[in-house]
């Protein structure tokens, strides 16, 4: 179920209501909250429903497994069970074909040939999202960070939790388990900030980076007939269509679960407000870049181990981390040249002895991670040679504005964007809390404006961009 | 949740709910008056200026981008009228031709692609560019209310019906993109000399479709076609032909012999001029693989013109 389908519009209500009408026991409604969201995410393809629910099982056992372990070496086995179940599950279902396909050319390229091994397997929608979750759960435990629970319902519903099930924010269970094992309450500024940001959400994804994506799929499709000008007004526009489709989305989670009384962590920060890469990556996807950091960067050895470890560290996790995004060679890329830009930036800030850059950092950091998508938005690495090259080339010409309605609504609508994400950014507030500020007329207008907006201008994608990672 | 939170969720529910249900009726209306004196733009004007030209015009041609641009109506009457349109289909036309009045003598060109009529997930869509006119026109409301293309929500919020054009609608209201009167639907394609170097690497590179040996008929497209032979039949003044411009390369004649023959079964007049162009080489005559240059539609015009002189006389 998507959150901008007329489905969602319908199960949100029923569910809220029935959730609120068993606010006596919160067993009951952990109960309610398991099956609407199995009710979710089956909507798509309740076959997968399986995985979620063996993995679920998997690690609640394996969880209690830890908890129980006397002694590191029964403890480590234990958590080596979750990690290859649950590595094991994600490599066949994301990255076996990716894996059997390069070997196959690389044997190819050496002279011999191997049949065909790729397998004709689905991606299940969200088992990125919930293998981390799960992951999580498990090293958390082993690390002595949080005990393992007991309650079988509340772990269940901790990992298909319907807002954040297929598309994050990758919740820790140190912050989800205690709201899910504990009475939740719905006050005035939960309602106000969740309905604020639901909203805002919408519009980020279904106006504005709906409509940025008809010019950005009309060039990227046809890109061998654009020109340098053209390419680069497309890629500054999937910059924006990504994160605002992607930041709608988590808007519209966080958003949602506030509705059922829980509060889910920031996901993204006004990430094009950044001097730096390194704080790029504080504000952009932050509940992957931080799982990213305490799970891979400092099991790694973070910068412990001295300056040139700290260099691997940072590119191993940065291409792993663009490894996860799917199984392609453009995002090892896109992550590689994140790795390298940060590894870089390490290095000037520590020869340079400075912490961050002026504001001219705003610019060079816009220029990196500009760069950098178009290896995440190419469908393959040729294509996003060819388009680099044209870019850098500077095979600039007439720019192509294809339909002319649709060009200016997306440009009008993208101004919108960065205006209301400048006007919070300097209000030193965050979105998540900005809906608290107004009384109940005034959020009542602002939500009345939005829907107007969105009868005016919504566009009609049929995915959010990161439903297929 | 407490009565006084409970009170204060129902009070920002009702107050959103009727805010922008009269917002939303004041924009509707006010676009309303506005598109009604819009006679320009591909969006709202064109179609607007179809609808007053109608039923005065002597020939009419509907269709999608490739009516539009292929399809030069001026030289067959000074009375024509080219409703071809970007992105539509046969759902647009099935409905813009029952429009029409019935008793009037008129000549009526109906442009189809095999792609309707194949393509298994074409529902109709189409018809929504005509739902600046839902609940306006009767005959187009009917049409969209049996399509199922409409959102539930096009019921309570009727701005929905300017989604996406209305910027566009302003813009020409104020703004007018060319002067109508001399205007005749047709927009001939120009390829400059910069675009002509892209033309060819695009023409060069241009693959036909993947042939299938059995093409699996649309019923939803297979529906609208039955609706506009029912209107044949019931308007004996008006002469119908149907036809299929040229294509740049179409390696695949089964899906064209399969349309001819479902035009033979329903006793319309079709003529399918597919692979006219296809051994000529002429890059000149195309602006893409899709559609034909200025060039190529003054060409194909004329002897199209030609045919109608030694058909219908």
């Amino acid at each position: 179920m998507l959150f901008n389908s007329i489905e969602y519009l319908i199960f949100l209500p029923i569910v809220f209501v029935i959730y609120w009408l068993l606010k006596s026991s919160y067993k009951n409604q952990n109960i309610i909250l398991l099956i609407s969201s199995y009710v979710f995410y089956g909507w798509w393809d309740y076959r997968f429903l399986s995985l979620i629910i063996f993995s679920s099982f998997l690690d609640y056992f394996v969880g209690l497994k830890l908890n129980a372990a006397e002694g590191r070496d029964r403890k480590k086995r234990w958590l080596l069970v979750s990690l290859c179940s649950n590595l094991g599950l994600l490599g066949v279902f994301k990255y076996y074909n990716f894996f059997a396909d390069s070997f196959a050319s690389t044997m190819s390229a050496v002279g011999w040939e191997v049949n065909d091994l790729t397998l004709n397997i689905i991606l299940p929608v969200g088992i990125s999202f919930y293998t981390f979750q799960t992951l999580s759960y498990s090293i958390d435990i082993y690390r002595g960070q949080i005990k393992a629970t007991k309650d079988m319902v509340g772990f269940f519903t901790y990992v298909s939790l319907f807002p954040q099930l297929v598309a994050g924010p990758i919740e820790r269970a140190s912050n989800l388990i205690p709201q899910i094992e504990n009475k939740r309450t719905l006050n005035v500024t939960l309602i106000k900030t969740g309905i604020f940001q639901i909203f805002i959400g919408l519009f980020r994804k279904v106006a504005i980076a709906d409509n940025l994506g008809i010019y950005v799929d009309s060039v990227y499709t046809n890109q061998d007939i654009h020109n340098g000008s053209t390419l680069l007004v497309a890629t500054v526009f999937y910059a924006f269509q990504i994160y605002f489709d992607f930041s709608g989305y988590s808007d519209i989670a966080i958003g949602s679960a506030k509705l059922f009384g829980f509060n889910f962590n920031r996901n993204f920060n006004f990430p094009y407000f950044s001097r730096t890469l390194t704080e790029f990556w504080r504000r952009w996807h932050m509940s992957l870049s931080f799982w990213l950091k305490d799970y891979l960067y400092i099991s790694l050895g973070g910068n412990r181990k001295g300056i040139v470890l700290t260099y691997r560290n940072l590119l191993l996790t940065m291409l792993l981390g663009g490894l996860w995004h799917g199984s392609s060679w453009n995002f090892v890329i896109w992550g590689g040249i994140h790795g390298l830009f940060l590894s870089l930036e390490k290095y000037t800030f520590s020869a340079l002895k400075i912490k961050t850059f002026n504001s001219f950092g705003y610019i060079y950091t816009f220029i990196v991670v500009l760069i950098s998508w178009v290896f995440f938005r190419a469908p393959d690495l040729p294509t996003a040679s060819s388009i680099c090259g044209k870019i850098f080339r500077l095979d600039f010409g007439p720019l192509f504005i294809g339909d002319l309605n649709a060009f200016v609504n997306a440009t009008l609508l993208l101004s919108m964007g960065i205006l209301i994400d400048l006007k919070i950014f300097r209000s030193n507030s965050s979105l998540e809390d900005y809906g608290d500020r107004f009384s109940s007329v005034k959020l009542s207008i602002i939500v009345s404006v939005i829907i107007l907006a969105l009868c005016l201008f919504y566009s009609t994608a049929e995915n959010f961009i990161y439903f297929q990672f | 949740m407490d009565s006084k939170t409970l009170k204060k969720f129902i009070k920002i529910i009702i107050l959103t709910l009727a805010i922008s249900y009269s917002v939303d009726k004041l924009i509707f209306f006010s676009l309303n008056k506005i598109s009604d004196k819009v006679m320009t733009g591909q969006a709202v004007g064109k179609l607007n200026q179809f609808l007053s030209v109608k039923d005065t015009s002597d020939f009419l041609v509907f269709g999608n981008s490739r009516a539009n641009h292929h399809i030069d109506v001026g030289m067959f009457s000074e009375s024509s009228y080219n409703i071809g349109v970007d992105g539509t289909g046969i759902a647009y036309s099935s409905t813009l031709i029952n429009t029409l009045q019935k008793e009037k003598k008129q000549l009526i060109l109906v442009h189809v692609d095999t792609k309707n009529f194949i393509d298994s997930t074409y529902n109709s869509q189409d018809i929504r560019s005509l739902k600046t006119k839902f609940k306006r026109n009767n005959s187009i409301t009917e049409a969209l209310n049996k399509s199922g293309q409409l959102s539930a929500l096009q019921h309570f919020y009727y701005s929905m019906n300017y989604n996406g054009t209305a910027i566009g609608i302003i813009k020409n209201f104020f703004k007018p993109s060319y002067d109508y009167k001399s205007y005749n639907g047709y927009d001939p394609l120009e390829v400059s000399d910069s675009q002509e170097s892209i033309r060819d690497i695009v023409l060069s590179k241009f693959i036909s479709k993947t042939c299938l040996n059995n093409y699996n008929l649309n019923q939803v497209a297979l529906k609208h076609l039955k609706s506009i032979k029912s209107f044949v039949e019931d308007s004996p003044n008006k002469t119908f032909i149907f036809i299929t411009s040229p294509s740049y390369n179409d390696a695949c004649t089964e899906d064209n012999e399969k349309l001819a023959a479902i035009m033979k079964d329903f006793n319309l007049t079709y003529w399918d001029f597919t692979n006219l162009y296809k051994n000529n080489k002429n890059n000149s005559f195309w602006k893409d693989p899709t559609h034909m240059s200025q060039k190529g539609a003054e060409a194909f015009s004329k002897l199209l013109q030609e045919k109608f002189k030694s058909t219908l006389n």
